[in-house]
């Protein structure tokens, strides 16, 4: 027989399916428009949540991932436009230019934590953005490159919507065992005490590397989804906004958490397109947004609702359910260095 | 007791021996490293330009050389990583620019610029770092949060055309000695360095208030017990690094040019220094604006598609034989 479910883990379940039923109907319901700011939405949001697999539990705030997801971006802009290759041969050279530069950057950025991952990790991201405005010849500069058509199949937006929420959430499940893996239970070991791990029989550095490709994986995915989806890329996919874009999105939703992120992203794409069309100020606006989440709301949007909620369970008496289990370390993870 | 003494004594004299050998072999095989590169561009350039490069090279690194130590001294004290340090150096520059179209004096650009800044260190310091002490991460996302204010409302009041500032007749043209002709406001520039470093050396090393901060980055708790005011030296270490970072602004505008997007792009400049010198360290500071300096001056010069990659790979090689830069403490 089955295991009852904790009320808050019904509550969880309802609303995610509530959230799927929505993302599959809303197609039928908006226009053209708005599909395509979902799709943008929910790649972000994949982007973002790259982003906070390292940041939330690994503990490593990256500032360069956008340099990650750019390359691979480059890398199927590459063959569809200077070389005319096949949809399969753009994938492949896609996801492998992603990986390499995920390789070279967590080889060097694996031996140190804290503030001075923050520093070459952003180090790095400028470096894509610089190589990608000077090398013409693969890169095309500042005119980026265009032509690159999204496979038959999914050529229409809605078509392509569906395609990206399939992918998306093919991603988030990955994600979802990965954090409660074996696996992620070690790298969440090493946010909390690398020395700790060390005595454990750990290589942190190793553990650091492997989390760092893990991470880099699901921003190539976003990377060559986001280039699909605009038909184009040019240099500033690759510049630190789009990767502070990214941090701001994980921490405004809730770092440590896999579904924040997400929430994160919809909101700051939402504010971006939709809000600050009539506003031409709109990095003023990201950066006060962004200085105002860090002063007030660290602990973000599902951090500060699970928290909430686990009052108003405690309330209900000491005994309530789905009190038990909760791993504390999940939230709070920004401030805890 | 005696015995596990000695042994204790020398086992310590032997690490460190070890320690010293290391730091011989790595000292002899940077400047073979060197000699080779020296060599090497000398067979690709004249002697001539090769010193004309070297200089450009050397005045770029003067530049990163007052964003960096600005930079170094705060991380080093307060372990605050200030990314708004590329932003101080860009509104800092254009500020320059304006009080030098009002009033045509050059002096009173650079220190006027420079209080500028100074102040938005204090407000920075003051009300925006002050609620997250002690909490690096995110300490280092709202300067990155800053950064953007700060480079969006200088688009908004001095618009997105690249702005010089303008330097004063006396520095402007270039110095002849023999037939050998270079720009006399990058000498001066230079001359600047040197003495700014002079300085700072002789500030940290000679006087009190040098004690003090030495003293703070090793042990704050210490010095706050001895009576000092901790929090007035951070506060004033702060603000004496973003005079220096609006500094080198208005004075890096005077050759480089002040455009949108230039805060981020000094940024890297200035973090590849210190990763490469190490962080906190002000003789480390000099030597990664020099090597820097020199290496994206050659690199321009020589294989100017890959102009940022070569910055990449000196910070990648540093990253994995010395983690902590080249005079870093460990």
């Amino acid at each position: 027989m089955m295991k009852r479910l904790s009320l808050t883990n019904r509550v969880k379940l309802v609303l995610l399916a509530a959230a799927i039923g929505f993302g599959v109907a809303a197609p039928y319901i908006f226009s053209s428009f708005i599909v395509g700011l979902l799709s943008l939405a929910l790649i972000a949001g994949l982007f973002a949540m790259s982003i906070d697999l390292l940041a939330g539990y690994a503990g490593l705030v990256t500032l360069g991932q956008a340099g990650i997801s750019a390359t691979a971006s480059y890398g199927v802009g590459y063959m569809a436009n200077k070389v005319g290759a096949g949809i399969p041969a753009q994938l492949l050279v896609g996801i492998a230019a992603g990986l390499v530069a995920s390789a070279v950057f967590a080889a060097m950025a694996m031996r140190t934590g804290g503030v001075a991952f923050i520093m070459i990790t952003l180090a790095q991201g400028m470096i894509v953005w610089g190589l990608s405005i000077r090398l013409y010849q693969i890169t095309g500069a500042e005119n980026g490159l265009t032509g690159i058509d999204r496979p038959a199949f999914v050529s229409e937006y809605w078509q392509y919507y569906y395609f990206v929420l399939t992918v998306v959430l093919i991603c988030s499940f990955l994600l979802f065992i990965a954090v409660r893996s074996p696996f992620g239970s070690s790298i969440k070991g090493i946010r909390e005490s690398e020395s700790r791990m060390r005595m454990l029989g750990y290589n942190p550095a190793l553990q650091k590397f492997y989390v760092f490709m893990v991470s880099g994986f699901f921003a190539s995915v976003a990377g060559i989804l986001f280039v699909y989806l605009n038909e184009f890329i040019s240099p500033s996919a690759a510049y630190i906004a789009a990767s502070a874009i990214g941090v701001l999105e994980a921490i405004l939703g809730g770092i440590g958490t896999l579904i924040g992120p997400m929430i994160g992203a919809f909101i700051i794409v939402y504010i971006q397109n939709i809000v600050s069309t009539n506003l031409e100020r709109w990095p003023t606006l990201m950066g006060l947004i962004f200085i105002v989440v860090i002063l007030f709301a660290r602990q973000g949007i599902v951090g500060a609702i699970s928290s909430g909620w686990r009052r108003w369970l405690e309330s209900r008496g000491p005994s309530g359910p789905g009190t038990a289990g909760r791993d504390p370390s999940d939230e709070l993870a920004l401030d805890s260095s | 007791m005696t015995d596990t003494l000695t042994q204790a004594t020398s086992r310590e004299a032997i690490i460190r021996a070890q320690r010293r050998k290391r730091r011989l072999i790595f000292t002899a095989a940077s400047l073979v490293v060197f000699a080779l590169l020296v060599w090497w561009i000398l067979g690709k350039m004249s002697v001539k330009s090769f010193w004309l490069q070297a200089l450009n090279g050397l005045s770029f690194g003067a530049v990163l050389f007052f964003l960096a130590s600005g930079f170094t001294l705060i991380f080093g004290l307060m372990r605050i990583t200030n990314l708004a340090h590329g932003g101080f150096y860009l509104v800092g520059g254009y500020m320059g620019f304006s009080v030098m179209n009002w009033t045509g004096n050059f002096a009173l650009a650079i220190f006027g610029a420079a209080m500028g800044i100074t102040v938005v260190g204090l407000f920075t310091e003051r009300i925006l770092l002050r609620p997250i002490r002690g909490m690096e991460q995110p300490e280092v996302l709202l300067t990155i949060g800053l950064t953007f204010v700060l480079g969006d409302l200088s688009l908004a009041v001095w618009g997105g055309d690249p702005t010089p500032v303008p330097v004063p007749a006396f520095l402007q043209g270039p110095l002849r000695i023999g037939d050998f002709a270079y720009p006399r406001y990058r000498l001066f520039v230079l001359a600047c360095a040197i003495v700014v470093a002079l300085v700072l050396f002789y500030i940290e090393r000679r006087t009190r208030l040098g004690a003090i901060v030495r003293a703070g980055v090793d042990d704050r708790e210490t010095v706050a017990a001895l009576g000092i005011n901790i929090k007035a030296v951070f506060t004033g270490v702060f603000m004496f690094g973003a005079f220096l970072a609006g500094f080198s602004g208005v004075i890096g505008g005077g050759f480089l040019t002040l455009l949108p997007g230039q805060d981020f792009e000094i940024l890297l400049f200035g973090l590849v220094v210190v990763i490469l010198g190490g962080l906190g360290s002000l003789p480390g500071a000099v030597l990664g604006a020099v090597l820097v300096g020199l290496i994206d001056s050659f690199a321009k010069a020589l294989v100017p598609e890959l102009s940022f990659f070569t910055l990449f790979a000196p910070m990648a090689l540093i990253l994995v034989l010395r983690p902590q830069g080249l005079l870093g403490r460990e």
